[in-house]
């Protein structure tokens, strides 16, 4: 665990010390609380809910989450700074987790501060706040990244170009964000049921739909960490491959 | 040749600790598609020793020392440090060096005492033991105004210094540097050489480099490696004399009678043009400088000078990668 401290450390100093993670943090909030302010019934009817905040929450994170992770490890595979990482008494997995875990607290802390909106809600809206779904998109917001910012480490150690790490990144998440949709998987039902309900169990929107509605099943928690540990480790297999 | 046979002196580090061998490569070999990049290489490494590794630009040095730093995974063979097998305990054999890789990848947005924290740390060092180590290496290396300078604003002699820095922060008994005076001025490059000598104290040295000059100021041991291949192991002075093929004429002059070349036995070595100086290789026997001078000009050649002597250090290395093949 220690190991991997130090390795998160220096890649959040690498975050907060220069403008990548303020940059992500400001406009993933600047584009949510847009279109939640202006798509949600919350001026007309003044429901407190989050809903459309949560819902848009997959889109903007199958973009936000590569350009967080592009740079862990295409940077250092263009300077060749993993030479010097590499060389150091550290386990590959030690470091993947590492770096990982850097970018998961840049969403962690973009999530603190979107707490305003809800906070924002509560204030102004006259009905109570419902904070079930509140919460449980909020979970589901950090399961989901969890799973992008996995994603987006692998990716990011396929290349040492960082625009092409984004773009394959922002290509998978598309394709687990819209390829593997509910709705696309109604359109399979009359082809084929089984293929239909591969697709949706594969898919993050269905997962992520029910988190958001605040309920909480093992099966979507569990989909979310087994994908991010599948992501985890195939970045691992990609590191060590390097040295092949 | 006996490739086992280390043929290294230390004249620096206690006769007590000499026969330690710190790092051990038994055959090792890498490929990259149909290139050879390494072919066999075996050597020992005693602490104490400053052990060059010479040869031309790509010619499998900074292969080899990342098959022993366990960066590369050699196609065949071994790489132990200080007795521990890189590929089978990664982990400790890492503990044990300090590795300046070629280009100085530094984190650029970094400040330098982070930087030296972030490796201190992950090379198991902690709290006032790290600070102490940071303070000396920082003091030995002259960084200590440049400390809380982001590493992306150094110069390229301080990022050098840095590089080693981080290299060298927790005392390893091995110190690998691969060509770490590349791009550095003549006093930053003779600063480092010193360095070298430092460590070679306390420790094991193995550094590559093309620049002949560099093994023969600071070496007790220099290896040649060419085409993958090691094709020479041994002191300076061995390999000079072990590898030199004998006494040579060097004739400086503006050319002679073609026809008196097979009468002169000198073919090769005659002067084609003015001025210009060759080397003729006579074996092992002494030459007779006045009968060949003499002979010379008769010739009718006007020679400007004629000598002999036997083969430089330089040579011997530009012989051995060459292209010929070492049968010894």
């Amino acid at each position: 665990m220690k190991n991997i401290l130090t390795v998160a450390r220096r890649e959040c100093g690498a975050y907060f010390g220069t403008p990548i993670a303020w940059i992500f943090i400001a406009l993933q909030i600047a584009i949510l609380s847009f279109f939640f302010f202006l798509y949600s019934p919350f001026f007309i009817i003044e429901s407190a809910d989050m809903r459309v905040w949560f819902g848009l929450t997959p889109f903007t994170m199958m973009v936000f989450a590569p350009a967080v992770t592009m740079r862990l490890w295409s940077e250092e595979l263009r300077t060749g700074s993993t030479e010097v990482l590499l060389s150091l008494p550290l386990p590959v997995k030690d470091l993947v987790i590492g770096k990982w875990l850097a970018s998961v607290i840049v969403l962690l802390a973009s999530v603190v501060c979107s707490l305003g909106i809800p906070a924002t809600i509560s204030w102004m809206s006259a009905s109570p706040v419902d904070w079930g779904p509140i919460m449980g998109g909020y979970i589901g917001t950090v399961l989901a990244g969890m799973m992008f910012l996995a994603l987006g480490c692998w990716v990011s150690a396929l290349s040492q170009n960082q625009v092409v790490s984004l773009l394959v990144g922002v290509t998978a998440g598309i394709v687990l964000v819209l390829a593997l949709s509910p709705d696309f998987a109604a359109f399979l039902t009359s082809t084929s049921e089984p293929l239909a309900r591969t697709v949706e169990a594969l898919g993050v929107q269905s997962h992520f739909r029910s988190i958001e509605r605040g309920v909480l099943a093992i099966s979507d928690v569990v989909y979310f960490l087994s994908g991010s540990c599948l992501f985890l480790a195939l970045t691992v297999f990609q590191v060590e491959l390097k040295k092949q | 040749m006996d490739q086992s046979h280390p043929g290294g002196v230390s004249v620096t580090a206690p006769p007590s600790t000499l026969e330690k061998v710190v790092i051990e490569a038994d055959c090792l070999s890498r490929s990259f598609g149909p290139t050879r990049a390494a072919e066999n290489v075996s050597f020992k490494v005693k602490r104490g020793e400053i052990l060059g590794f010479l040869g031309p630009n790509g010619a499998g040095k900074s292969t080899t020392l990342r098959m022993i730093t366990g960066l590369l995974a050699p196609d065949e063979g071994t790489a132990k440090i200080c007795g521990i097998d890189i590929a089978s305990d990664p982990i400790a054999a890492k503990l044990k060096f300090g590795y300046l890789p070629e280009s100085v990848p530094l984190y650029d947005e970094m400040e330098v005492i982070d930087y030296l924290r972030f490796v201190g740390t992950a090379r198991g060092l902690v709290g006032s033991d790290l600070a102490k180590r940071i303070e000396r290496i920082s003091h030995r290396l002259g960084l200590k105004a440049m400390l809380r300078r982001r590493c992306g604003t150094l110069s390229k002699g301080f990022r050098q210094r840095v590089g080693l820095a981080q290299a060298l922060i927790h005392d390893p008994e091995v110190v690998i540097l691969d060509e770490p005076t590349n791009g550095l001025d003549p006093r930053q490059i003779i600063e480092v050489r010193d360095l070298i000598r430092e460590l070679a104290e306390e420790c094991a040295v193995i550094f590559s480099t093309h620049i002949l000059q560099e093994i023969a100021a600071i070496c007790s041991r220099i290896i040649v490696i060419h085409s993958g291949r090691l094709i020479a192991d041994g002191t300076p002075e061995e390999l000079a004399g072990e590898f030199r093929e004998g006494w040579q004429v060097v004739v400086e002059g503006s050319g002679v009678d073609p026809q008196r070349c097979g009468e002169l036995q000198l073919a090769e070595g005659i002067p084609g043009s003015p001025g210009e100086t060759v080397h003729h290789w006579l074996g092992d026997s002494i030459p007779d400088l006045d009968h060949l001078q003499k002979m010379l000009e008769q010739s009718g050649s006007p020679l400007i000078q004629v000598g002999v002597g036997r083969e430089s250090l330089e040579q011997v290395y530009l012989r051995l990668t060459g292209g010929e093949e070492l049968q010894k």
